[in-house]
Parts: C-alpha cells; sequence; structure tokens
C-alpha cells in the first residue's frame, strides 16, 4: 500500500520506547503503571496482555497522551510524548477500541476520512484514500456509503481499522479490537490483520486480556500484572519456554506446551524418512528398506510419489508390492499445517504415523505422535521462532 | 380577573367585536361557529396570526442560542449544569402576568418585554434536553473522536451536538408548543398576536373558536416542521439495523 507522500502523511513506521514510563492518579497511594519499560522496534506488533488492573489499557493510552505520564517518558520515534501537542500525536497515532467507537451519524465513507480531514487534506485526495483503504480491508465501495448501524460487527471492526489507517500513522494503538466480536469472526479478523500487517509493517502496540490472541498476534508480548508492573517482555515462544516466574507460568496457563505447538507449523519440525514402496516392486526391497527405519510400515505411493496408503505384513508376504494398499494414508497433513491441528488430526484418527506431503501433495516425510513429543521436552521451540507477520496463513483463504 | 389584568385589558384594542355583533341569525344568536362570519372577518385576524408566528419564532430562536450557551459552557464544568438548572426553572415558574409587569418599567409596553418573557419560558426546557442530549452521546464516541485528535471543540461541533441532536429537537418541540400557547397571553404586554382578538370578546363563540384554532393550527405545524428538520438532520437514525 503506496499512499502518496505528501503533507501531513506520516508513512514510515516508528520505534515505541517506554522509559521507566509512570502513571500515579492523585490520591492513590499505587501507582498505575509502574516505571514500566519496553522497547518495540518500528514494524513489530507488541501486545500488552494481564488480567483485570494490571494497566495495560493505560499504558497503551499513554503513548497518545490520553493519559499523561506521570514519571518517566515515552518516545515515539525518538521523539518524547512529552514535547508533543496531544492532538498533533494524536492524529499521526492510528487508534482502535474495542467499542470501536464508529461515529454513528457519519457514513462509513466519512468516518474512515476523519484524521484526514482533520490534518487539512484536499477533497481528492481523501476520497482516493478512502477508496483505497476499502480496497486493502475488503470492504464494498457500496458499504462506504453506508451508517455504521447498517454494518455487521466484523464490517464495523474493519472500518475501525480503517479509520486507525487513514492518515498513513508510524504507530497503531489497538485496545482489544477484536473483543467485541464473536469467536468465528475474530479468528478470521486476526488472520486477516496479521495478513494487512506482513504488507504495512506497522508498529502496532495491541492490548488483550486473552493470552491466545496475545500469542498469536504478537511479535513480543509485555506481560503486566496488578500495580501495573512488567512481568515479563519476550516472544511467545520465550514465554512459553521460560516464564520469568510463578505469575506469568500460570498467566499463560498449565497447556503452555500445547500453545507452543500453535506457534509452529509442520515444516518446522524434522520429519521422519518414509520407507516408501512403489506397486509392482520387488516386496524384498522394501522389507530392506523396512529394516531399522523409524517408521515400522512401508507407504505406497504412485509414480507421483503421492501417497496412496499403508502396506500391511500381508501386503509384503506377496512377491511384489499390491496395486492396492492395506489402509488408506488418512490423515495426509501438509507441510503448511499448523502444528496443534497436526497433532488434533493424529489424536483424532487413533494413529501414530501421518504422511506429509508439500503443496504438490508429493510425499516429504512422516509425522509421528513421537516426534511432537521429543520437540516439546526439547530446546528447540526457543530457535524456532517465527514473527507473527511473517507466519504464511494458508488456511484462511476462504476469508473475506 | 386580577387588578393589574383588568388595568391591562383596555389596551388591547378589541371592544369593535362587540358592536359588530348586531346583525342578524348566526351572530346575533351567538352560535357555535358563524362560517359566514369568520370568513367576512378573516382579515382581522391576519396581523394578529403574524404576530404571534413572529413572538413563537424569536422567542424559541432566542431560547435556544442562549440554552445553548449555558450548555456548552456547563459541558466541560459539570458543577454549573445544578445552578443552572434551578434558574432556568425559577424562571419557568414565574407567572406569565407577573412577569410582564416586572418588565414593563424596564422594557415598556410592547413586543420586546413579551419575547423577553417569552425567551425565558423556552429556556429550561431546552437547556434540560441539550443537557441531557450531550449525556447520552456513546462515550467510545467521545473516546475515539479524542483518540483521533480532535481538540474539544470539534468534538462538540462534530461528533456531541450532532448526535444530541434528537434529544434537542425534542425539546425543541415541547418549547414550541408551549410558547404557541403563552403567546396568547402577550397581548396584556401590548405584544399583541392571537390573544388580542381572543381577549377581545371571550363571550362570542366564534371569535374563541377562530383565535384559539389558529393557535393550535400553528401549533401542529411548528411541530410537524420541526419533526421533518429533526429528520433530515439526522439521516442516521432512519437506517434499519443489518
Amino acid at each position: 500500500m503506496d499512499a502518496p507522500a505528501a503533507k501531513g502523511d506520516v508513512g514510515e513506521a516508528l520505534s515505541v520506547e517506554f522509559r521507566s514510563a509512570t502513571k500515579r492518579y492523585p490520591g492513590s497511594t499505587q501507582p498505575a503503571i509502574d516505571e514500566l519499560s519496553v522497547d518495540v522496534p518500528a514494524g513489530e506488533i507488541c501486545v500488552f496482555v494481564g488480567p483485570s488492573g494490571s494497566g495495560k489499557t493505560t499504558a497503551m493510552r499513554m503513548v497518545n497522551r490520553m493519559v499523561e505520564i506521570t514519571g518517566g517518558d515515552i518516545l515515539v520515534g525518538e521523539r518524547s510524548v512529552r514535547d508533543r501537542g496531544p492532538a498533533e500525536l494524536r492524529r499521526e497515532t492510528g487508534y482502535v477500541i474495542q467499542q470501536i467507537g464508529l461515529f454513528p451519524h457519519r457514513t462509513i465513507a466519512d468516518n474512515i476520512a476523519i484524521v484526514p480531514k482533520l490534518l487539512g487534506w484536499e477533497r481528492e485526495r481523501i476520497d482516493a484514500r478512502v477508496a483505497e483503504l476499502l480496497r486493502v480491508i475488503g470492504l464494498d465501495e457500496e458499504i462506504a456509503r453506508r451508517f455504521p448501524a447498517q454494518l455487521s460487527g466484523g464490517q464495523q471492526q474493519r472500518a475501525g481499522v480503517a479509520r486507525a489507517l487513514a492518515a498513513n500513522p508510524g504507530v497503531m494503538l489497538m485496545d482489544e479490537p477484536f473483543g467485541a466480536v464473536d469467536p468465528i469472526n475474530r479468528e478470521r479478523l486476526q488472520n486477516e490483520f496479521l495478513r494487512l500487517q506482513a504488507e504495512l509493517r506497522k508498529t502496532i502496540l495491541f492490548v488483550t486480556h486473552d493470552i491466545d490472541e496475545a500469542i498469536k498476534m504478537g511479535d513480543r508480548i509485555a506481560i503486566l500484572r496488578e500495580g501495573g508492573r512488567l512481568a515479563q517482555y519476550a516472544s511467545p515462544a520465550e514465554l512459553l519456554m521460560a516464564p520469568a516466574d510463578g505469575f506469568v507460568e500460570d498467566f499463560v496457563g498449565a497447556d503452555r506446551a500445547l500453545k507452543r505447538l500453535s506457534l509452529m507449523r509442520v515444516a518446522d519440525i524434522s520429519l521422519w524418512e518414509a520407507p516408501l514402496a512403489f506397486a509392482g516392486q520387488a516386496t524384498a526391497e522394501v522389507r530392506a528398506k523396512l529394516d531399522g527405519a523409524e517408521v515400522p510400515h512401508a507407504l505406497l505411493v504412485d509414480g507421483e510419489r503421492r501417497p496412496l496408503g499403508w502396506l500391511s505384513e500381508g501386503d509384503l508376504e506377496q512377491p511384489t508390492v499390491p496395486q492396492r494398499p492395506h489402509t488408506s494414508p488418512d490423515p495426509v497433513l501438509e507441510l503448511d499445517d499448523v502444528m496443534r491441528d497436526a497433532l488434533s488430526d493424529l489424536l483424532q484418527a487413533e494413529t501414530r504415523y501421518a504422511p506429509v506431503v508439500d503443496a504438490r501433495r508429493t510425499i516429504a516425510g512422516v509425522l509421528s505422535v513421537e516426534i511432537i513429543s521429543e520437540f516439546l521436552t526439547s530446546d528447540e521451540a526457543l530457535v524456532e521462532e517465527h514473527p507473527a507477520a511473517e507466519r504464511p496463513l494458508a488456511e484462511t483463504e476462504e476469508a473475506g | 380577573m386580577s387588578a393589574p389584568l383588568a388595568s391591562l385589558l383596555p389596551l388591547a384594542q378589541g371592544d369593535d367585536f362587540i358592536q359588530e355583533r348586531t346583525g342578524t341569525g348566526c351572530v346575533q344568536e351567538n352560535g357555535f361557529f358563524c362560517a359566514e362570519w369568520a370568513f367576512d372577518n378573516f382579515d382581522r385576524y391576519v396581523t394578529p396570526l403574524v404576530e404571534h408566528l413572529v413572538l413563537v419564532s424569536a422567542s424559541v430562536v432566542a431560547g435556544l442560542a442562549i440554552a445553548l450557551g449555558l450548555a456548552v459552557m456547563s459541558h466541560r464544568r459539570r458543577w454549573l449544569v445544578p445552578p443552572l438548572t434551578g434558574l432556568t426553572g425559577v424562571l419557568y415558574t414565574i407567572p406569565s402576568l407577573a412577569f410582564f409587569i416586572v418588565l414593563l418599567p424596564i422594557t415598556g409596553f410592547g413586543r420586546t418585554t413579551a419575547i423577553i418573557a417569552l425567551t425565558a419560558y423556552t429556556l429550561q426546557i431546552i437547556y434540560r434536553n441539550i443537557v441531557a442530549g450531550l449525556d447520552n452521546v456513546p462515550a467510545a464516541s467521545k473516546d475515539a473522536g479524542r483518540g483521533m485528535g480532535m481538540t474539544d471543540r470539534q468534538l462538540l461541533w462534530r461528533v456531541e451536538l450532532p448526535l444530541a441532536l434528537p434529544e434537542i429537537i425534542a425539546g425543541l418541540r415541547i418549547a414550541t408548543v408551549s410558547t404557541v400557547a403563552i403567546a396568547t397571553l402577550a397581548v396584556f404586554a401590548g405584544a399583541g398576536g392571537l390573544g388580542d382578538p381572543l381577549y377581545a370578546d371571550l363571550t362570542f363563540r366564534t371569535n374563541v373558536l377562530l383565535a384559539g384554532g389558529l393557535a393550535i393550527l400553528m401549533a401542529i405545524a411548528f411541530d410537524a416542521l420541526l419533526v421533518v428538520a429533526g429528520r433530515v438532520a439526522s439521516p442516521w437514525r432512519k437506517v434499519r439495523p443489518v
């Protein structure tokens, strides 16, 4: 998305640096945010997550001075927010809230045009920008003339994101942006947003109370605890592998091992080699292959090396490999599958081994329950780290 | 009739009505409604009707301007709301004739006195409705507006007042209809209006029906006009949610 560079255009993603940022409300002994130091590199999604009362929303709102810091500093693009006029700072910072806050008396197009208008853009430029954003977020041009009440929750949320992106801000603040949407639409919006972010590369501060959402969306996660204290600031994988203390461990949940699986694809793990058999091949050759192999069963494949099914002991007692396999190859996994889903498929099919294929359906290896359990007890997860925006999202093609 | 009212009455120029009831038929018998007389004498009511229209319009417009000013002033200074509600409430309770008499030495006999009093009566309703309308603006809209970098003034004019419009219109409707009724007393301040023919001969049924009927029609017309204006100004309220 290349917005024409012009006056009032912000463009480039900016870093955000909290330097012992503190918020103390008058008359309260405990600070709401206690010396928070977090460094968010330009172009990354940093998720603030924590229980209620941990100040995650307050921390986010200090960045555009919706909440004034009382100690320390926050630098946006290496400039202190204290030195910026609040209105000017906010116009250069995208802002999405849970209730969306679309103006009910303005059409969708007018809602999206609000910040460009405040910045004094010309009419034609605003119109062009609105049309471009509607395309980017996948809303019909016809929707632009409607009022917010005429849109579904998901459409409203998309319009809210478009409005925040309108003046091409360097930083986006998103407070539980998908909180008011039902679970199915939430997942779709999350995936769409990650795909959008892969293109836009904005610096995003994202607030949620949902650790699963944090793990899914975040390049980095800041876990806050009561009293606005930072419990841990790390990548999702690091957080799951090495929680800093008991609080983080509890917050991340007892199923953190499984959560790690949702961060990876089947392609990220070393698979076992499948002992392949072709129809008409001498079974002696196949039996030799099986000797000492990790997978104790032979996989019948066609001429293109696409899996047809598993062969039984009985099949291998014939002189040549039969045309038809003893059992179906299902479940057949893909390299692109999320590891957690792959494990689920294995368990559901009550099988220990599943063939894994690449995009052309050619056999790439075999995944087994043992590989996964070995992986979970190793340190490999720390190395296998995937920034959210780089992850391919093939399973969400139907979204939109 | 009270003493001040009696002293004001002769100033209403109406004696000729009585003199003209010397004809025959309906008028002499003081029938329920003498259509022929009404038709022949309708021109007598045109000037009072226009005067009434001016009194009501001027009072409601002035009332809206003042109430809007008060509401905007107290919007960011919440402590002002109770005293202002009290003050406009006190104005509302002053009997209209007493109000005219109090104003007479200051503003004299005539339209100004009537408009000041009528304006004062509209303040309570309009002010309270604007305050209620501003209070009902969704917090999310205000937060989003501020978060996008609107100044207080931009937020007020572009978000809060447009969203308060339905309540403001509702207040204007009540204020206008009640002002049409109270303005029939403006004749005692020497400001004419439909009260002029009405009080000139309260015993002549056709006169009472004609003057009173015109006031009622005016109230209905104003109300309809405000309803239409409200619809035109807030198209988002008509939309059917999907």
